[in-house]
């Protein structure tokens, strides 16, 4: 027993060295790739500064038309920013959106309406709009749609008595009628009688820290392009533009094949 | 020299793949003591998900970059799944949900379609053995009125089989709709209300849930939805259960999507903040 003590003495050291050296190591590599984020950081900040000033031709036309209806969700710490939200607007209106729906899940920006309405000039709240008035030749001006949590699940679980008070009055109850009531379609109508908006958005710019939709209307959300933007007090111009730019090149199979391959 | 002796020391086999998800988890490594630990108290602080979701995407585009045709991206996606599923509840994890096979893809050609369904077949008569060993719960979500019998056959006797199985739970979306999944949870509330299960006024979005097709797991809303090939939308996969879903979108394609990157995803997970709409 005595003669091994030294061994393990000795293996003890060496397990002791060999983890000193491997925690070395691992800090050396963090630094390494902590250096390596700082500089992509600083060539994507260049990069948007460029392209805010129009020196990258390829983000100086972008096919404005391909976005007919744009979501930006705010995490509820960033929209208390109106300031931003507003700046953000701006730019929209600038780049050529006509639609925007805007997002956070408490409904702040609901209760802020009035004053963004008033800080974006040319800008009109959605349900003050006919359909006609969100085309694609009309040329000034944004419209805002402003919506909250509220416009998710309560809203679909309201149409959905909509359409239940619609079942238990038709005039043939003995008949099961229930896939006839209960179609897409008859789900979209109801929730516009709630209120709700059912156009489905083309893009979806997320800003705040957290990488998910928050609760956005699920219905409205089947093929929506979800870009996550970081910061909205970081939030730079030629990121907007590379965001958007990006989406009018992404093609959509809406789970279809459109392969010319020949199947095998 | 120095990758010799990391690999000796950390017991892990020696690659890149390895080496890379040591150097990012380097980069990611908090110096904090309470945040380091074994995978067993990482699990116990509450930072894993107990429910992924993943949309297996980018089998025909992995097939194209190799001048392959589509049915054997399918069959590199399906190899994918068999190889790695066990994998998938590793940390705690109880829930992993597939979107094998969409509604809207039923608008592919009827060969293609065909294929798959065949494919499907094949996986579930030789991946059962495998599944009941681990002590996993299989459960098929979806439509099912456009399902070949022969795979609904298998399907019922999967479900069956494996039914007592309470730890680890593997749903399998096929012919899944999200719009359709919130259209049928309404018409079963609407169904108990005409029988007077339920009064109308009682129906709210906790019934909703509760009607949802995911209602057959303990834990129906993904903590973290992974959809691969880079495409960043969820495509009509759980619409409703999704809200404070942490959404991650890899570029790698599906049949590529192995077990380093699975755990990469998780990593990724467990530095984000969640919220749930609240504020911190």
């Amino acid at each position: 027993m005595d003669s091994n003590e030294p061994m393990l003495l000795l293996s003890s050291r060496i397990g002791q060295i060999g983890d000193l050296g491997l925690d070395l190591l691992w800090r050396f590599l963090h630094i390494v790739v902590s250096l390596f984020h700082i500089v992509s950081g600083i060539f994507e900040a260049i990069q948007s500064y460029a392209i805010s000033l129009g020196l990258i031709q390829k983000y100086s036309s972008i096919d404005i038309e391909k976005l007919r209806c744009l979501a930006v969700v705010l995490d509820i710490e960033v929209a208390r920013d109106v300031a931003k939200v507003v700046e953000l607007l701006q730019w929209l209106k600038t780049i050529g959106v006509k639609q925007v729906g805007l997002f956070d899940s408490q409904g702040l920006l609901k209760k802020s309406k009035d004053m963004i309405l008033e800080m974006v000039p040319g800008s009109m709240l959605l349900q003050e709009t006919g359909e006609k008035d969100i085309s694609p030749d009309r040329k000034e001006g944004i419209v805002i749609e402003f919506i909250s949590s509220s416009d998710n699940k309560e809203a679909v679980v309201k149409a959905a008595n909509i359409l239940l008070q619609r079942q238990l009055k038709t005039s043939h109850p003995e008949k099961d009628e229930g896939d006839n009531v209960f179609t897409e379609s008859h789900l979209n109508e109801a929730l516009r009688v709630v209120g709700e908006n059912v156009h489905v958005p083309d893009l979806m710019l997320v800003y705040g820290p957290v990488r998910s939709h928050l609760g956005f209307p699920a219905w409205r959300l089947r093929y929506t392009e979800i870009v996550h933007m970081g910061s909205l007090k970081y939030m730079r111009y030629g990121s907007l533009l590379k965001a958007i730019h990006k989406f009018t090149g992404v093609r959509q199979n809406y789970g279809k094949s459109f392969s010319p391959l020949t199947w095998i | 020299m120095p990758c010799l002796f990391v690999s000796w020391r950390l017991r892990v086999p020696l690659s890149i793949t390895n080496i890379r998800r040591f150097i990012k988890t380097a980069a990611s490594q908090c110096n904090d003591k309470e945040e380091s630990g074994t995978t067993g108290e990482k699990e116990k602080g509450g930072r894993m998900p107990k429910h992924v979701a993943i949309i297996l995407d980018g089998n025909r585009r992995w097939a194209e970059k190799r001048g392959l045709g589509p049915s054997q991206g399918q069959e590199a996606g399906a190899r994918t799944v068999m190889e790695n599923v066990k994998d998938y509840f590793s940390m705690g994890i109880n829930t992993v949900s597939l979107f094998a096979f969409s509604t809207e893809n039923w608008g592919r050609p009827g060969d293609e379609v065909k294929y798959i369904m065949d494919m499907f077949e094949k996986i579930v008569k030789s991946e059962m053995p495998n599944l009941r060993r681990y002590g996993v719960k299989v459960s098929v979500i979806g439509k099912r009125t456009n399902i070949p019998e022969p795979l609904l056959h298998l399907i019922g006797e999967a479900e069956e089989a494996t039914k007592n199985n309470k730890e680890k739970q593997l749903i399998v979306a096929l012919d899944y709709s999200g719009k359709f999944d919130i259209l049928q949870a309404c018409k079963s509330l609407a169904e108990m209300a005409k029988n007077g299960l339920i009064n109308v006024e009682d129906i709210d979005e906790n019934l909703m849930d509760k009607e949802l097709m995911t209602s057959c797991s303990e834990f129906p809303n993904p903590d973290l939805l992974i959809r691969t090939s880079g495409e960043q939308r969820i495509s009509n996969f759980y619409l409703w259960q999704s809200a404070y879903t942490e959404l991650y979108f890899p570029s790698v394609l599906w049949p590529d999507f192995g077990g380093a990157e699975y755990f990469e995803a998780l990593d990724w997970y467990q530095k984000r903040q969640r919220r749930f709409g609240l504020r911190v």
